[in-house]
């Protein structure tokens, strides 16, 4: 039984090898379209948008992507929203460094866990329902700030609202139910890009609050807390937006179609098996670790360096913090670009040294903030720090997909999740103790980016090489349909079940990168070979 | 381009690094005697308290001037127990970055004795232990003397202040009300919903 293209069933599903990141639409003769169906967008056989027109709303396809990347930047900003306001949070509980750092540390780990199991969420649910539930079911803890009076409340409070980062999971899943696999690699990159600016906007958005509220007669002691009703509130709007005009799939809910249909899925041992044996899947949980994970880490520590440092207020702090959040909007996209770009004259050497390259720029950017003791290049280290470290989230994921095809799904969420894991350990190892001031944090944390970025170099694809090493010349090892058709056993081959890898391996042979024109997939011949 | 941007990170890196003849605290002379109404070991409550202030030239030391004594300031300010792990209330012996008196109290034109001047204790004051110092500037503004309530090592006659929640009761409520509404609206679409496709089917 051929695998079903697209089915709720496989998270990430649709995220081919072939297309590049900054493709806006897929042309015709590449993917037909279907001309029966009465969306505003084209679609494909599958109802699935090949065009992504950003400023449309139309639905279900643009509806579904703008609702899923504010979920997504919603859960940012309240899980980032305490990080401005801790120099008058700090005060009001009594507050230690260590408290501080721990209620950082705790933030960023309840979603380690989340983001694992929120595939499994979509995949029962739905995409839809995944989204909500996360979304409502986090407001009564960003409510819940309002009652917090010690460090230990304020630490469970901050880990409960983390949570809400598997967004991330059910946003990227929900677009690859929305569109063809041909662009799914912009909108995704997109999406995520735009759901992680809200670190920077609630950088900017809870100080003015704050001002504001305080303008209006109440104490600092009070207004903080008056202040976070409207992250909470920004939950509450998001959850009944996605739960009256969301759906799961472009012809409608998940539920209803299950009736329909039957959806041939994959072994949950066996993808996860492929994808915790694959040593190239740690290498990318560790890399990741310091290209998001050190992102989350800023966003939870800048602005309270900001303030202490340059002695600056606690908005103009929240301004210069947001500066780095909100570069996301064009920095991780670049990176993508980037990937693109090295891939079509170096293949996926290319990718990697691009990869390497930026997020080793970033960490040494990094150790520059931490060193100087201007403002203005305090201001412009950070900023160059931003643009390598999220640049060099978009890179990663120009990767991935190429790891492997049967397990994408599971892969995509361990480097999501280790991502987290990286700036919890981050944050407990540089900031959460008093050994150190932040800003020798920061330095140690450059350190740390440079020496664990260099892992990258053992990253060797037998079919295209490694940052040193060239491919295999073995004929048979060194092709595409090898490495992707040995995740299937003799038995699943004999079933058929493989017939997607090999057109992914097909399609992938664009990663030897220079001259080589890739073989188009006559198509509707599948090769039947093993 | 470049070297004009490279000229001007010059320019400001080494205008960071100038100093104007930072004072240092260890400098100054304890030429002044601060009496606080608050006892060792009392907790005060902010918002509800007063703390009473009389302090002056100590007319005891011999060789006492205070011609230069232009302006005086009393400052609330961080016992060491309140600094431990907090680094954004760290003493500093340069003046100019010391952070262990963040809250004046006090500020007008010097006078020799200035009898009991009382002040609310006001509601953003954190919870912690303290003690008052006051300081007397030049011309210049800069610090020139300065007397404390505690010792030198800052162990004696320490008072606290217990600082306000923030909470109120109408901010629970509207809390918990809004928390109930989420979950009362999720689940009850989640069920709505589920009926209405068994009712299709």
């Amino acid at each position: 039984m051929p695998e079903i293209e697209g089915s709720p069933g496989s998270s990430m599903h649709g995220v081919t090898g072939r297309e590049p990141v900054l493709a806006f639409s897929v042309a015709s003769p590449m993917v037909p379209t279907d001309n029966t169906a009465k969306f505003k967008l084209p679609v494909d056989s599958e109802h699935k948008a090949k065009v992504f027109k950003l400023f449309s709303l139309a639905n279900p396809h643009m509806r579904t992507f703008h609702l899923s990347w504010l979920s997504f930047f919603t859960t940012f900003v309240s899980t980032f929203a305490a990080a401005p306001l801790v120099p008058i949070i700090r005060d009001n509980l009594n507050l230690t460094k260590s408290d501080i750092g721990n209620a950082g540390v705790a933030s960023v780990s309840g979603s380690i866990f989340s983001r694992l199991v929120m595939g499994a969420v979509c995949d029962l649910l739905g995409p839809r329902y995944g989204c909500a539930f996360l979304i409502m079911l986090s407001a009564p803890t960003v409510f819940c700030m309002s009652f917090v009076e010690n460090a230990s409340g304020y630490i469970a409070v901050r880990f409960m609202i983390g949570f809400s980062l598997a967004t991330f999971v059910s946003c990227q899943y929900w677009m690859s139910t929305m569109f063809n696999g041909k662009i799914i690699g912009l909108v995704n990159g997109t999406a995520a890009g735009w759901g992680n600016m809200g670190g920077g906007a609630t950088q900017l958005l809870m100080p003015v609050l704050f001002e504001i509220i305080k303008k209006a007669g109440a104490t600092p002691f009070t207004a903080w807390r008056i202040a976070f009703f409207v992250p909470g509130w920004l939950n509450l709007i998001m959850g009944i937006l996605v739960l009256t005009l969301g759906q799961d799939l472009p012809d409608g809910n998940l539920g209803a179609l299950q009736k329909k249909g039957d959806v041939a899925k994959d072994k949950f041992g066996k993808v996860l098996w492929y994808a915790v044996t694959n040593y190239r899947t740690w290498i990318f949980v560790l890399l990741y670790g310091y290209s998001m994970g050190v992102e989350l880490t800023i966003d939870n520590v800048i602005a309270e360096y900001f303030y202490d440092r340059f002695d600056l207020k606690l908005h103009l702090a929240g301004i210069i913090a947001a500066t780095f959040g909100m570069a996301n909007i064009v920095a991780r996209p670049f990176g993508g670009f980037t990937s693109d770009f090295m891939a079509k004259r170096f293949g996926m050497r290319g990718r990697l040294w691009n990869l390497w390259l930026l997020q080793t720029a970033g960490g040494i950017f990094c150790l520059c903030l931490g060193l100087v003791n201007s403002l203005p290049l305090a201001i412009t280290f950070m900023i160059l720090f931003s643009i390598g470290a999220q640049a060099a989230c978009g890179a990663t994921f120009g990767i991935i997909p190429f790891i492997s095809r049967r397990s994408l799904g599971i892969i995509s969420g361990m480097t999501g999740a280790g991502g987290n894991f990286g700036s919890g350990l981050t944050q407990l190892v540089f900031f959460a103790n008093a050994s150190f001031s932040t800003a020798k944090g920061l330095s140690y944390m450059g350190i740390m980016i440079i020496c664990c970025t260099l892992p990258v170099s053992l990253v060797h694809f037998p079919q295209w090489g490694s940052m040193f090493l060239p491919p295999s010349n073995d004929g048979v090892k060194g092709s595409e349909e090898h490495y992707y058709v040995s995740e299937w056993t003799e038995e699943e081959k004999l079933k058929g079940m493989h017939q997607g890898s090999l057109k992914f391996a097909e399609n992938s042979r664009s990663e030897r990168g220079g001259k080589v024109a890739s073989v188009p997939t006559p198509p509707n011949v599948t090769p039947n070979h093993v | 381009m470049k070297s004009f941007v490279l000229k001007i990170s010059l320019i400001l890196f080494f205008l960071s690094k100038t100093t104007k003849g930072d004072v240092l605290f260890s400098s100054l002379p304890r030429s002044l005697f601060v009496v606080a109404s608050a006892m060792e070991g009392q907790v005060l409550k902010a918002g509800e308290d007063d703390i009473t202030v009389t302090f002056g030239l100590n007319q005891t030391l011999t060789n006492q001037t205070d011609g230069s004594y232009k302006k005086a300031k009393v400052k609330l300010c961080y016992a060491p127990v309140s600094q431990v792990d907090r680094k954004w209330r760290k003493t500093n012996d340069n003046l100019k970055k010391d952070k262990t008196c963040q809250f004046t109290i006090y500020n007008k034109p010097y006078e020799r004795n200035v009898k009991g001047f009382k002040w609310n204790i006001e509601k953003d004051l954190p919870t912690a232990t303290y003690f008052v110092r006051s300081y007397v500037y030049n011309d210049a503004d800069e610090e020139i003397a300065y007397g404390q309530t505690t010792n030198g090592k800052k162990s004696d006659n320490l008072f606290k202040i217990q600082g306000i929640s923030g909470r109120h009761v109408s901010i629970d409520i509207a809390s918990v009300c809004f928390s109930v509404f989420a979950l009362l609206s999720l689940f009850g679409f989640f069920f709505i919903e589920k009926r209405q496709s068994k009712v299709k089917s």
